[in-house]
């Protein structure tokens, strides 16, 4: 029995395109990838482009007023759209421009270029069009790609893991960097990374976003109790968390 | 008679012999700190270890585990249950982990008995070690009665220095004895080494309940509704920690996974943690413990109560583990003395009325 091969596309907006070459990469480390899809537009690895896709995965977070316009074009096309990566959504690095007002942000930047930009505060798409789903992190998960391809052929909407990045860090024996004074922002971040930063000694950015239901005021409270200061833990929220921490957008 | 003596410069061969033989799990030293991990050729185990991140509970109930591959060639699907075959040396058991593993038989053979559980602990020969000296300032073993090892062991050491005592559990241990072992007969001196080493031990294990541990289930039922569950709340980070490393902790969560051929897929079974926000999630959206206090008091109940009256052992064995790794310090002797001084406080309070 053959299915017939899903037409997805690939969309870029603001963000480094790491997410795509982590897809470029899987379709060589799992070629039978191409024989369930069919890439229709792919910009990152191939210069043909079709219309007809019904599966649009999206990297990047929206940053130029005509973004919105592309982005509306992708959805009125797509059945279903996908976030691809932090910077889709949840802003990403982007967003660490939330710390200052836009302007601010634009001078530091581009200097006395800056009246030759219009950029606007980085947003997660889901800012602009509906989002079906989210494919989370900076970059995105190889296996975790692989999983929501294999759902979505067989009709269901990808799921993410809603446990903290700490259960696999604990199941693989890593060492607790909170319990050596480290900054980690794991036990309010979404896993499913297998935790590949603490594994490697370095605490957690936080990448996957803020988990639905965790507790920040105690993670805040344990970096004080571990001697970090406030501003650590701010640093660590600027990085990747901003846009789900209101709060702390704008500081004067 | 039944006590044997294995000179300390011997297990090193034994432990090869039996590698040849046997897939051997044993603590060993791995960046910074002693895990259960399998031996490889020329590997040497922890034997002086004092804990390890998770129990030895991995060796039998591994933290992700396949339990069923599925195929489809032609149209037609196949599965096929994955189970282990190959026999194994658990070494180097604590006290306290035999204890929780003899819960983890009874959980996992009666009712619906887990063939994968089963299957793997049929192929496990255990090999536990007396504990001379706490594991750590949080091990409260002795209060929990777990600090005495049961009988479930295949052969059981003890350190004399240079000799390891060597107790038999199991006609199991007997033959891996003679087969693997260089041993000898203990004499009237090892006997009294024995002793000592025995009855010196009890007095290093200062860390305590301060009630009996026969209290524990009614303690816990009189402070169901008790403020400490909000308060620790709010400390909580919900990291699952606590369970994770649990040697006792025994639920999973069972996932489905199917590759993008759509002809093949696995069944794995991942450990899980009662303190994660989606564990009490059911069908419908409703979160019957959605209060981070509330996931908490479950816990402390289980450990304190529940376990101990669905199975008749200690749903905590006062290993110290999940004190040590509690990112926040949240540690369980400190809640049980809390609410048993709260309690004291209380019939203090109750008796002075009454006078």
């Amino acid at each position: 029995m053959t299915h017939p091969r899903a037409k997805i596309a690939f969309f870029d907006f603001a963000g480094c395109e790491g997410c795509q070459l982590t897809v470029l990469d899987t379709l060589q480390t799992h070629p039978e990838l191409l024989q369930a899809v069919e890439i229709l537009e792919f910009r990152e690895s191939m210069s043909e482009r079709e219309d007809g896709y019904e599966i649009a995965f999206i990297e990047g977070s929206c940053v130029w007023p005509m973004d919105e316009e592309r982005l509306r074009k992708i959805r009125a096309q797509a059945k279903i759209v996908v976030a691809l990566g932090a910077c889709a959504h949840i802003a990403g690095v982007n967003s660490i421009r939330r710390s200052m007002s836009p302007e601010k942000a634009a001078e530091i930047v581009y200097g006395r270029e800056v009246q030759n930009y219009v950029t606007k505060s980085a947003r997660p798409i889901d800012a602009i069009i509906p989002v079906d789903a989210v494919l989370p992190g900076c970059p995105i998960d190889r296996h975790e790609f692989l999983r929501a391809v294999s759902m979505l052929l067989q009709g269901t909407l990808p799921q993410i893991p809603s446990d903290p990045v700490c259960v696999e860090c604990r199941l693989d024996e890593n060492r607790c960097l909170l319990l050596r004074g480290q900054a980690c922002m794991g036990p309010i971040t979404r896993g499913g990374c297998g935790a590949i930063c603490p594994a490697f000694g370095v605490g957690c950015e936080g990448c996957r976003g803020m988990l639905a239901d965790m507790n920040f005021e105690g993670l805040r409270e344990q970096f004080l109790a571990n001697g970090l200061s406030l501003a650590d833990f701010e640093r660590r929220i600027s990085m990747f968390l901003s846009e789900q921490t209101p709060t702390l957008q704008v500081r004067a | 008679m039944l006590l044997k003596i294995l000179s300390k410069s011997d297990l090193p061969d034994a432990v090869e012999r039996l590698g040849q033989r046997y897939r051997i799990i044993a603590p060993m030293l791995h960046e910074g700190q002693t895990v259960f991990k399998e031996l490889l050729p020329g590997d040497a185990p922890d034997m002086e270890y004092r804990t390890t991140p998770l129990p030895p509970k991995k060796a039998l109930l591994p933290p992700r585990e396949e339990l069923i591959q599925l195929q489809s060639t032609n149209g037609e699907s196949r599965l096929e249950p994955v189970l282990d075959v190959q026999p194994a040396v658990l070494l180097g058991v604590h006290t306290c982990d035999l204890h929780a593993i003899g819960l983890l038989d009874k959980v996992f053979t009666e009712g619906v008995p887990d063939q994968h559980y089963i299957n793997r602990r049929r192929l496990t020969k255990i090999i536990s070690l007396e504990c001379l000296e706490p594991c750590s300032e949080h091990s409260f073993c002795k209060s929990m009665g777990t600090l005495a090892v049961p009988e479930s062991f295949d052969l059981h050491l003890t350190d004399l220095g240079s000799d390891y005592a060597v107790e038999i559990g199991s006609k199991a241990g007997l033959n891996l004895l003679w087969k693997f072992f260089t041993i000898r007969d203990a004499g009237d001196d090892d006997y009294a080494r024995l002793n000592k080493a025995m009855s010196e031990k009890w007095s290093r294990f200062n860390y305590r309940l301060d009630i009996d541990a026969t209290e524990l289930p009614g303690l816990m039922s009189l402070n169901y509704a008790d403020e400490l569950w909000e308060e620790l709340g709010q400390q909580c980070l919900s990291c699952g920690a606590c369970n994770l490393v649990c040697p006792t902790c025994f639920c999973f969560d069972v996932q489905d996974e199917i590759d993008v051929d759509l002809r093949s897929g696995v069944r794995t079974r991942v450990w899980d943690s009662c303190q994660l926000a989606r564990f009490a999630l059911v069908a419908g959206g409703h979160n019957f413990r959605i209060r981070r206090g509330d996931r908490l008091r479950h816990r402390f109940m289980r450990k304190g109560k529940y376990i101990q009256e669905m199975y008749d052992r200690p749903g905590c064995v006062g290993c110290g583990r999940c004190a040590q790794a509690c990112p926040v310090d949240i540690k369980p002797l400190d809640v049980f003395n809390r609410l048993a001084a709260g309690h004291v406080n209380q019939s203090e309070m109750k008796k002075e009325a009454i006078v």
